[in-house]
């Protein structure tokens, strides 16, 4: 704020200035007459062009008689311009001090006086310092983008981030991050579920042929992903293959341990297509908290990986600490309490913040259904 | 801090320009050298002012600060630096502010550098320009102020229309404002010289430079637009006579009729009341682009989103400025001496046409540009003006002006000799004749008026080539004596040769583009190919590509000549912005000699037997690398004649203080 006027001031002062310089500048030198010197000028430039051999001696002699009555003619007409006096230089002075007050004034009443600068690096900065579980998925993904970019030979804080993009209801940027994670990691099955379930929810729920590679590639590394049989199985019914997709579901339900609350589902929604003949209505978007909680966990992900690169930040450990109790992490949660214990055994307050932390309740997990990896 | 810093720099500039305008008219009214020099200071300061408001609004561009609304409504953060710098233009406030910033700077250039010009005419003009100013700056500040804040800061922006995210684009609209608005000089001394009541040689010798740098930055702005909308548009041509294309064309024929008239006043000093309506008509036309561009009156490709309150201040502006300018002029122009006379055969009079042509020109692409306008409000029907209109009324005028070109520079000033030009040009005339119709006889399919289009092409360029070889007497005296003749010929005589030369060439490309394109479109799958004129396209393969800031599938399109050699491999994309949710092509040219091969990615499709297929798009542009070669001679030739001692600006004191 006080940068801000000082500046201000400058740029009013340098402008008054140059209004008085040019003023005492002007005021001194007066006198010639640029007018017939342009007339001269013109009259040189016909004599040269005549010794070059460029003009022929009738053109030389009409166009110098007539340049010669110009210049006459402008001498006739020749501006004597007066001295200033006190007057003028009053006026000026006055001008180049009002001015910049009047722009004060203006700038109060149209301008944001104290508003500011956030450049986006520092806004993410400031979110990436905040507890993640304060935050909403937009401003998760762009702190995850950050945390990528940093790490870019890791797939798993892009994974992060889809999941916070699909969060956000940015689809096309999660099937991004996704499409990135696999190149970087083609040997993981999950990231080639998530990719398929991406392009699922940008289809609206139907499985196409993008989706079905993906699944299918899903299953090469790991032949017993739920996701990837589940909507494999979902894609050949919406093709038609309504016996070939239930057998596969039928299936996929018989693998499930017996005591799985997804054994029910899976059975309500074989029955649900018998009945219909067919996929019946759209799939029920995937569980937001579910989402919320994986993009939490990525970007707690990334802050204990900074804290076991550089370790010296109390309120990290204490943020880490609360983030793994919130998650329900126990175990995480007392590692990093026993390191962070350690670390700072000489500082009492900072110990205080952990031990608050950690009792920190854990967030009620909701729907189990929401996760069909 | 910065952001607010440049808010109210912007401001400071709305009040030293108010100061600039205010001084410089009392100095020139009551002649005092003192409120002079402060008010030409205060244009300094004005402009300094508004460059600093425009970089502090590039600086929020380039640390993506959303909580100006601005940035947040044209940037994202996934966007390449060099068009998160380009986005500070790329919308209707940070474009305003561009242009405030070159108007002023061309007020700051008059002030520093017009130590040649009587100091009444100074003031006046640095007057004037201030006025100006003060009008599009507090329209500025007032109505479209690039630095609002908001409170609610978005996390991201909402990024910059993909198809202005090009290089081409990018430096377009500099270069079309700096052409725009460098009329405004022309304006400014025009008025200070009606005001003065006083139009000679000396003043048209003053407002030549400045036209020919407008004129010559404008050439360069329309034709990187015509270029971005050759390769980026993806339809394969190069001018579609859109409003807004029509909006830049204008003050561009304007322009080349000032500078011509100007000559006419410089060296005879005739003409003067139609070279002052010229001036104040270059920059009418100028405002009359930016309020069509921003009004929203005309639909176009280019215009921008656009909100008729602000049309209307545009209106009420450009209605005072020129509504001041020809009211003046009326009162003004009954006075003025009508200067050196000169017989109906002679170069005064081939400019005179030419200058005739020219106004006939910029009035029919006027009237087809507001003709939809005129027609709705008549009986409410839309209707939309295409090239047929152009062709059959545009295009005559100027194959006429165009025609008679070569013999203006070879006439005589006041009496001119016409069988003594013809013995001189009928070397070009021949050639030119005979080049129509070799490619009338080589070139299929035949065609006789594109044909005449490339004799006239030739025409041109023999003409320009005649009438310098005249005057260095080539051939006719020994090579030493050319050479003399040829390192004493004024820069403006080569600049003359240039510019009719380079008309010429882009003659030649526009005929032969638009006569012999060939154009194929076919649908693909992979190893699926077509015939292409003499080529043979094939799809051999399409894959996923990921950008900056899009996703893009990629096309790998083999050509191959008529003997199966590999002439380039294509590929072309089709490219999709997440953000905005857009989807754009991405032409890929092989350039081949003077020719292009356009090759365009479509969208995918299901093909025979349930495969994709992605349909392809081929043309093959003759000689269209002409059409962009063509003016950008013209400019060159523009900024060699300003290169011309006799024109610098500021070293005339010094080089007859040498003399004396």
């Amino acid at each position: 704020m006080i940068a801000f006027w000082i500046s201000a001031a400058g740029l009013s002062a340098a402008a008054g200035a140059l209004v008085l310089r040019s003023a005492a500048r002007a005021g001194a030198t007066q006198g010639v007459s640029p007018d017939l010197d342009a007339h001269k000028r013109q009259l040189g430039e016909i004599d040269r062009l005549a010794e070059g051999g460029l003009l022929d001696e009738a053109e030389h002699r009409a166009a110098r008689a007539e340049a010669g009555r110009r210049l006459l003619a402008a001498a006739d007409t020749a501006e004597t311009w007066t001295r200033d006096g006190a007057g003028p230089r009053r006026l000026a002075v006055a001008v180049a001090a009002v001015a910049p007050l009047l722009a004060v004034a203006a700038y109060v009443f149209i301008g944001s006086p104290g508003f500011s600068d956030q450049p986006f690096a520092r806004r993410v900065a400031e979110w990436r310092a905040t507890d993640p579980a304060q935050l909403d998925p937009p401003r998760i993904a762009a702190v995850l983008e950050t945390l990528a970019a940093q790490r870019p030979n890791d797939a798993e804080p892009l994974k992060h981030l889809a999941l916070a993009r699909s969060a956000s209801g940015d689809l096309a940027g999660a099937e991004q991050a996704l499409r990135r994670a696999v190149r970087l990691a083609p040997g993981r099955a999950d990231l080639w579920t998530g990719l398929g379930e991406t392009f699922v929810a940008q289809a609206n729920g139907q499985v196409t042929g993008d989706a079905q590679v993906a699944f299918r590639e899903a299953l090469k590394i790991d032949p017993t992903s739920l996701s990837a049989r589940y909507h494999l199985g979902r894609g050949k019914i919406g093709d038609g293959d309504l016996a070939g997709g239930l057998a596969d579901w039928r299936a996929l339900t018989a693998d499930l341990p017996a005591g799985d609350p997804r054994r029910g589902a899976m059975n309500r929604e074989i029955a649900q297509v018998e009945a219909a003949g067919g996929i019946p209505a759209p799939e029920a978007a995937p569980e937001q908290s579910a989402q919320v909680q994986g993009m939490i966990a990525g970007m707690v992900d990334g802050l204990a990986a900074r804290l076991a690169s550089s370790p010296d930040d109390p309120d990290g450990w204490v943020r880490l600490v609360r983030a793994y109790a919130v998650l329900g992490e126990v175990a995480k949660r007392d590692a990093a309490m026993a390191s962070a214990t350690r670390r700072y055994a000489d500082q009492p307050k900072v110990l205080a913040a952990l031990r608050q932390a950690a009792q920190t309740p854990p967030q009620q997990q909701t729907a189990p259904g929401g996760d069909r990896q | 801090m910065i952001v607010e810093l440049g808010a109210f720099a912007l401001i400071l500039a709305l009040v030293m320009s108010v100061a600039q305008s205010g001084l410089s008219a009392v100095a020139g009214a009551l002649r005092l050298p003192m409120l002079a020099g402060a008010g030409r200071g205060a244009a300094v300061a004005t402009f300094g002012a508004t460059g600093i408001a425009f970089a502090c609004l590039i600086w929020a561009f380039v640390t993506s600060d959303f909580s100006v609304a601005n940035v947040a409504a044209n940037s994202h953060t996934d966007k390449p630096l060099l068009f998160k710098v380009a986005g500070a233009w790329g919308s209707h406030e940070g474009s305003m502010l561009l242009w405030c910033v070159v108007l002023t700077g061309y007020g700051a250039a008059m002030a520093l550098f017009g130590s040649t010009l009587p100091p009444r005419l100074r003031a006046y003009a640095v007057a004037v320009q201030g006025a100006l100013g003060v009008m599009f700056l507090a329209y500025t500040v007032l109505a479209s102020n690039p630095m609002t804040r908001l409170t609610e800061v978005p996390i991201e922006g909402r990024s910059l229309n993909p198809l202005l995210q090009d290089w081409a684009l990018a430096v377009h609209p500099p270069f079309l404002y700096a052409g725009y608005v460098g009329f405004s000089v022309v304006y400014s001394l025009a008025m200070a010289a009606l005001i003065d009541g006083r139009i000679d040689a000396a003043w048209a010798r003053w407002v030549r430079p400045w036209t020919l740098a407008a004129w010559s930055l404008l050439t360069i702005g329309i034709t990187l637009g015509a270029f971005w909308a050759y390769y980026e548009l993806g339809w394969g041509g190069w001018w579609f006579w859109d409003p807004v294309e029509n909006a830049s064309f204008m003050p561009w024929l304007i322009g080349a009729a000032l500078l011509h008239s100007a000559i006419v006043m410089e060296k005879r000093g005739a003409l003067p009341g139609w070279t002052a309506f010229l001036a104040l008509a270059a920059f009418t036309f100028s405002m009359l682009g930016a309020f069509l561009v921003r009004s929203g009156v005309l639909t176009s490709v280019h215009a921008f989103a656009v909100d008729p309150t602000r049309g209307v201040l545009l209106l009420i502006m450009m209605g005072i400025a020129a509504g001041a300018g020809f009211l003046l002029f009326a009162l003004r122009a009954p006075a003025l001496n009508s200067g050196g006379l000169f017989a109906p055969v002679s170069r005064e009079s081939a400019i005179v046409l030419n200058n005739i042509v020219l106004s006939t020109a910029t009035a029919t692409v006027l009237l087809g540009t507001l003709y939809p306008l005129i027609r709705e409000a008549i009986d409410g029907e839309a209707v939309s003006v295409g090239p047929p209109f152009f062709n059959l009324t545009f295009t005559p005028l100027m194959v006429l002006a165009l025609a008679i070109l070569p013999a203006g520079p070879l006439l005589a000033w006041k009496r001119g000799d016409a069988s003594a030009v013809m013995r001189r040009l009928w070397v070009a005339l021949a050639a030119a004749a005979l080049l129509g119709l070799v490619a009338y006889a080589v070139v299929t399919p035949r065609k006789a008026l594109a044909s005449a289009g490339v004799a006239l092409g030739f025409w041109l360029i023999g003409g320009a080539l005649a009438e310098l070889a005249e005057r260095l007497k080539f051939l006719r005296a020994p090579m030493a004596e050319v050479w003399r003749r040829a390192t004493g010929l004024p820069r403006g005589a080569w600049g003359t040769t240039l510019a009719h030369a380079g008309m010429g060439v882009f003659v030649l490309g526009a005929s032969f583009e638009t006569a012999w394109r060939v154009e194929q479109a076919q649908a693909l799958s992979l190893g699926q190919s077509f015939k292409l004129g003499a080529y043979q396209l094939t799809l051999t393969d399409v894959g996923a590509v990921e950008g900056p800031n899009y996703l893009a599938e990629r096309g790998i399109v083999s050509i191959t000549d008529k003997a199966g050699r590999l002439v380039c491999t294509a590929q072309p994309e089709r490219r999709f912005y997440p953000t905005g949710g857009q989807t754009t092509t991405e032409v890929h040219i092989c350039p081949k000699g003077l020719d292009d091969l356009y090759i365009v990615l479509g969208e995918r499709r299901a093909g025979a037997g349930g495969k994709p297929a992605w349909l392809v798009r081929g043309y093959v542009n003759p000689w269209v690398r002409l059409i962009f070669l063509g003016p950008l001679l013209m400019a060159i030739g523009g900024a060699v004649s300003l290169s011309d001692r006799r024109l610098r600006l500021g070293v005339g004191r010094k080089a007859s203080e040498a003399r004396a």
